[in-house]
């Protein structure tokens, strides 16, 4: 932890005349050449912290620190950091290649050194020959790899990407979002990204940071995120689930009303409550009965999805949503009475470190 | 196949232009009734002969353009006129700028109040406000009171009748229309911007130099283009301010249409005045071309 590249140490922002800080004692750090995403819904905190880093916005108290020194104090022209703006703010009265050379400018860069940056960021993001474009004539997708090359060309410390794909339609934010993946991983630089779509979020950070109401919820790489959720927040924001309010009725077993017990893996103590869930991917249909965590139930409503089946199964007083792959054999209809079952070591509790 | 879906394609806007046609046509009618006949009326009489305080009929005299074009006297009315024009849209611009800066950018819940009051003077007209300076600047007003009870002048500083003291009453009645026209010419500047230039190592001053002020030069052209076609048009400023020593083309056109009777000389200055206007124009278009693309 602490040799690490950035570190973010109870950052707080409370803005004059607000009763409840924004952003609420916030701690978490990234070693180098990480990507790391704050994920959120609006107004969780997650701009206000980017922005903190940044240097735009003043924290109320709290440290953030590159390399162990703190640059709170430092103005922002002077942190050396890139920043990728949802709408981009390439400047509209330069060309493309003036908009990228402009940080170069700010530093002093000689003219012959500049171009040949220039040059190399474009080839970067593969907008070789638009260097002397107008802005305007650039598509938004462009637009974005412009933005990109001129926050990277200056060598920053930290990119900071503010909701990057929000802009883009659906098949060039697919695009966009291996590209900045793979841009990342090239120039090795560390950095963090502010989204609110789960998909994008697991999709391209090594580590994702969960952020509710000013406060950060939890912090892991997408697998602990989506399969070990810390709080019913992060449960219930990531991904569907059915979720179980239950007591724990002996080592590995929960009494959860209305349906048979619930085994689970993990340690908690006898009589204490809990909560569980189940990622619909993770019930299966079971061929018997008898098995371990096997609930039988009427098939209520089905959603076809193309590549997966979604039953809502009515078992007793609690309805199970279940995702099933459609190439799985014969696909049960609606008013089916199905059986399924789910492996202890995949019902979630939540609030719980792995066992 | 193509043609049976191309062929309405093509009928409807003819239908639409038609009926566009016919929206237009009362702005049309009204625009040639007050404006085109009037104008062409206007160049007609400057090309009348000049009998006293009538057009003579048809005859056709080139008389008042040649007393324009070779007596010196109007030359100098026209030089001073641009001077005149040239100083009150250099200042009004320079004095309004930080203000429409000003109200642009902040994100104070007072701006659309502070956008009235700077644009309030307006609802007082440009006579009263004339008459304002004469109190402030006349030879017993506000200030040469004020500095002879401090005995720190013996005489009276001339600050009317004179084109300074037209000029700063011009600049200070026009600055609201400067202050309205940049603010709606900065629609390019935008915090984010700022921001992504700070973000790129722009120190303050550079983010103006380099991001704010290029990007609000269109605002400033219009601005100033606005003063000044005002400033040279204007005519009871600088007649009250100068007290009929301040010699532009407003003046000399009301002049020679109201005390000399000479219509078809008046008719010849506004010729000249619209020919003024009209090549400022134009390169006011070159320019704001050359700005913004």
């Amino acid at each position: 932890m602490a040799d690490h590249h950035v570190i973010i140490e109870n950052l707080v922002k409370t803005y004059p005349g607000a009763q409840k800080p924004s952003v609420d004692h916030v701690s978490f750090s990234l070693p180098r050449g990480e990507m790391l995403a704050l994920l959120g819904p609006s107004g969780c905190g997650k701009t206000t912290i980017l922005r903190m880093i940044a240097g735009l916005i003043v924290p109320t108290s709290g440290a953030i620190r590159l390399d162990g020194r703190d640059v709170s104090s430092i103005p922002v022209y002077k942190r050396n950091m890139g920043m990728v703006f949802q709408a981009y703010a390439l400047f509209p009265h330069m060309s493309v290649a003036e908009n990228i050379s402009f940080g170069l400018e700010m530093r002093k860069v000689g003219r012959a050194e500049r171009e040949e940056r220039v040059r190399k960021a474009l080839d970067l993001v593969k907008l070789a020959g638009f260097g002397e474009r107008k802005v305007s004539q650039l598509s938004g997708g462009q637009q974005q790899r412009a933005a990109i090359a001129r926050s990277l060309v200056i060598e920053p410390e930290l990119l900071l990407l503010d909701e990057p794909l929000s802009n883009l339609d659906a098949k060039l934010r697919d695009e966009m979002r291996d590209e900045i993946r793979d841009i990342q991983a090239r120039t090795g630089v560390t950095a963090i990204f502010v989204t609110h779509d789960q998909d994008e979020a697991l999709s391209m950070a090594d580590r994702l940071a969960v952020m509710s109401a000013g406060r950060l919820e939890q912090i892991g790489t997408p697998r602990e995120i989506f399969d070990r959720p810390q709080t019913d927040f992060v449960a219930s924001f990531i991904g569907a689930g059915t979720f179980f309010e239950g007591k724990v009725a002996g080592p590995g077993v929960a009494a959860v009303d209305g349906l048979p017990p619930l085994r689970f893996v993990g340690e908690a103590a006898v009589g204490s409550p809990v909560r569980l869930m189940v990622r619909p991917h993770r019930l299966l249909l079971a061929g018997e009965h008898g098995q371990p965590n096997s609930f039988t139930g009427v098939v209520e409503h089905i959603v076809y999805r193309g590549q997966i089946l979604t039953l809502s199964v009515r078992c007793g007083s609690r309805l199970l949503q279940a995702d099933l792959p459609t190439h799985a054999g014969v696909l049960p209809q609606k008013g089916d009475q199905v059986t399924l079952t789910v492996a202890p070591e995949d019902v979630t509790l939540i609030g719980r470190e792995a066992a | 196949m193509s043609a049976a879906v191309t062929a309405p394609a093509a009928g409807a806007p003819a239908a639409s232009r038609g009926i566009l046609l016919l929206l237009l046509l009362p702005g049309l009618v009204a625009l040639v009734v007050t404006f085109l006949l009037p104008l062409l009326w206007l160049f007609r009489a400057s090309f009348a002969s000049s009998a006293v305080g009538t057009l003579s009929g048809g005859d056709w005299t080139s008389e008042a353009y040649t007393t324009v074009l070779f007596d010196p006297f109007y030359w100098r009315v026209a030089w001073n006129t641009l001077v005149l024009g040239f100083n009150v849209a250099v200042f009004a611009v320079i004095l309004s700028y930080p203000i429409a800066l000003f109200l642009a950018r902040t994100q104070s819940r007072f701006r659309g109040v502070l956008t009235a009051l700077a644009v309030a003077p307006l609802l007082t007209s440009s006579v009263v406000r004339t008459y304002g300076w004469m109190v402030i600047f006349g030879d017993r007003g506000v200030i040469n009171s004020t500095l002879q009870a401090l005995s720190l002048t013996d005489g009276v500083i001339r600050l009317t009748n004179n084109s300074l003291g037209a000029t700063v009453a011009l600049i200070e009645i026009l600055m609201p229309y400067a202050i309205l026209a940049m603010l709606s010419g900065f629609g390019r500047l935008n915090v984010q911007l700022e921001e992504a230039a700070a973000m790129l190592g722009a120190n303050r001053l550079r983010v103006f130099t380099r991001i704010v002020l290029p990007l609000s030069l269109p605002g400033v052209l219009t601005a100033a283009l606005l003063v000044f076609v005002l400033a040279i048009s204007s005519f009871v400023t600088p007649r009250l301010m100068g007290g009929g020593r301040v010699f532009v083309l407003g003046t000399e056109v009301f002049n020679e249409a109201t005390v000399t009777l000479n219509w078809p000389l008046a008719a010849a200055l506004s010729v000249m005045l619209l020919v003024l206007f009209s090549s400022i124009i134009l390169l006011y278009q070159r320019a704001l071309r050359a700005l913004e693309v």
